[in-house]
């Protein structure tokens, strides 16, 4: 078996590898890197990649040797790359090699391998354009930016400041940042920093040429679940049972919890007291232990997403779902997550929680019986 | 085993981030859309110029067109090609690109 957060993480990406249809991509030999694949009869080497393709996509989607099927599905594209210099980009070769790493995961041990990988992308991507001239002096991204992408924004900002500075600024910033995820990937304890800033990058550069780069944002960002610490043991929810409203949201919540990560108790049994959260703080809002970690409103509900598979699963489906082009639709919903789950939406979640925590025995009837 | 199989992947990939220090193709080292390439293929065969089709039945890619990585990569596939599938009817190439918008320039098959 593979760990939670690992295994959502697989069919994150063969969700979006699925959705988009890079089954269609998946190419007969042409030129390939290692000589002779190309005397493969080209039709049945084709046939045989897509089926073995399909049938590993969705048996890890059904959970169906799970390993196994992450590890085929990577050499599929991996074994696609390596027969054709047509097919060859960076965006296939990291999902090959990142499913082919989880594949040869071995249970109980960190994922340092798969971490290990991303911080390999991020040096290589970063060092190589620290060391272009072209990256330091601005003149890749003005090109890029103005005259392939004409992206509105940066025209109209560059045109109120000296020639390349925009351009340089952006090209340093993307250099320092990629070199300094690449570092921040191997400390555990900047890894929440690191997933910020791996989010926000792949986001921008969504936002900023309204392409996925193929499978590089969706894999990129699903790779992120690598560094996520899982919870190992069920969480415990602290809620009203004596709220109608609660005792709804409650069974909602169950229904979705699949892996059974939520343990709930009502904080009239007394089961607060045990993590010092009193019966009256208890009555105002939700609360959520996890391990020696308390969180309570708004914190609370947002782990109880973070740590549902349902909620990337859903996440990666509805993003790859509208196909490989430009989407304003996709866009929109990348960021009304990231606003959504960034420290700064906070105080207005906090806010928009305490208001339905005050108003929620008016919410649904039946909110004042006592629990047994 | 496996962590050895795991770790040969990615020690292949470090020697790949340095060798592409020395060449100028960006394989397997992690250089994605650092490079924009504006490319322009001209391609006769027997004194015939090709179409777009035919140029990209030939080589899989458009005739016109931006490839996000090195002008080498276009020029490997070219080359690979002719080298190979077509050696029993060879092309005569002109490569007219800009690299990042640059100059423009030229590269040729066969190679002068």
């Amino acid at each position: 078996m593979l760990p939670v957060n690992l295994l959502v993480m697989a069919k994150a990406i063969a969700i979006a590898l699925l959705l988009t249809n890079h089954v269609a991509l998946l190419p007969d030999p042409f030129l390939p890197f290692i000589p002779g694949l190309d005397h493969l009869p080209p039709v049945l080497f084709q046939r045989t990649l897509q089926v073995f393709f399909v049938a590993s996509a969705l048996s890890l989607l059904f959970n169906r040797s799970v390993r196994l099927s992450a590890f085929v599905l990577g050499m599929t594209i991996i074994v696609s790359v390596l027969a054709s210099k047509a097919y060859y980009g960076n965006n296939k070769t990291f999902c090959g090699f990142i499913l082919f790493l989880i594949g040869l995961y071995e249970p109980g041990k960190e994922p340092w391998m798969i971490r290990l990988q991303l911080v390999l992308v991020y040096f290589g991507a970063g060092s190589n354009k620290l060391l272009d001239t072209d990256w330091r002096t601005g003149v890749f991204f003005q090109n890029w930016a103005a005259n392939r992408l004409h992206q509105p924004v940066f025209i109209a900002v560059s045109s109120y400041l000296p020639p390349l500075v925009l351009a340089k600024a952006i090209s340093w910033f993307t250099i320092a940042t990629e070199l300094g995820l690449s570092g921040v990937f191997l400390v555990r304890r900047l890894f929440p920093l690191g997933i910020w800033g791996n989010l926000v990058l792949h986001s921008s550069m969504l936002f900023f040429t309204g392409s996925t780069f193929t499978m590089f944002f969706y894999a990129m960002t699903a790779s992120m679940l690598a560094f996520a610490s899982w919870p190992v043991r069920p969480m415990l929810v602290i809620f009203d049972g004596d709220c109608g409203f609660c005792a709804l949201t409650k069974g909602w919540v169950e229904r979705l919890d699949l892996e059974q990560m939520l343990e709930w108790r009502p904080y009239q049994s007394g089961i607060g007291l045990r993590y010092g959260i009193t019966d009256t703080d208890a009555s105002k809002r939700l609360y959520l232990v996890n391990g020696d970690r308390i969180y309570s409103g708004f914190s609370a509900f947002k782990m109880m997403v973070l740590c549902n598979p349902i909620s990337y699963l859903l996440t990666y489906t509805v993003l790859a779902a509208p196909g490989s082009g430009d989407s304003r639709f996709r866009n929109i919903v990348v960021a009304v997550l990231l606003v959504l789950f960034s420290p700064l939406f906070q105080p207005v979640g906090d806010a928009l929680y305490a208001l339905v925590a005050r108003n929620r025995r008016s919410l649904v009837a039946n909110s004042n019986c006592s629990i047994e | 085993m496996k962590t050895i199989v795991a770790a040969a992947l990615l020690l292949f990939q470090v020697v790949m981030i340095v060798y592409a220090r020395f060449v100028p193709s960006r394989y397997f080292c992690w250089a994605p859309f650092d490079i924009q390439t504006e490319y322009k293929l001209q391609v006769e065969v027997d004194g015939r110029t090709l179409s777009g089709k035919e140029v990209r039945a030939r080589y899989r890619r458009p005739q016109n067109g931006t490839d996000n990585r090195s002008p080498q990569h276009v020029m490997d596939i070219v080359q690979g090609y002719e080298e190979s599938y077509g050696r029993n009817n060879p092309a005569r190439v002109v490569m007219r690109y800009r690299v990042n918008g640059k100059d423009e320039q030229v590269w040729r098959w066969p190679q002068q």
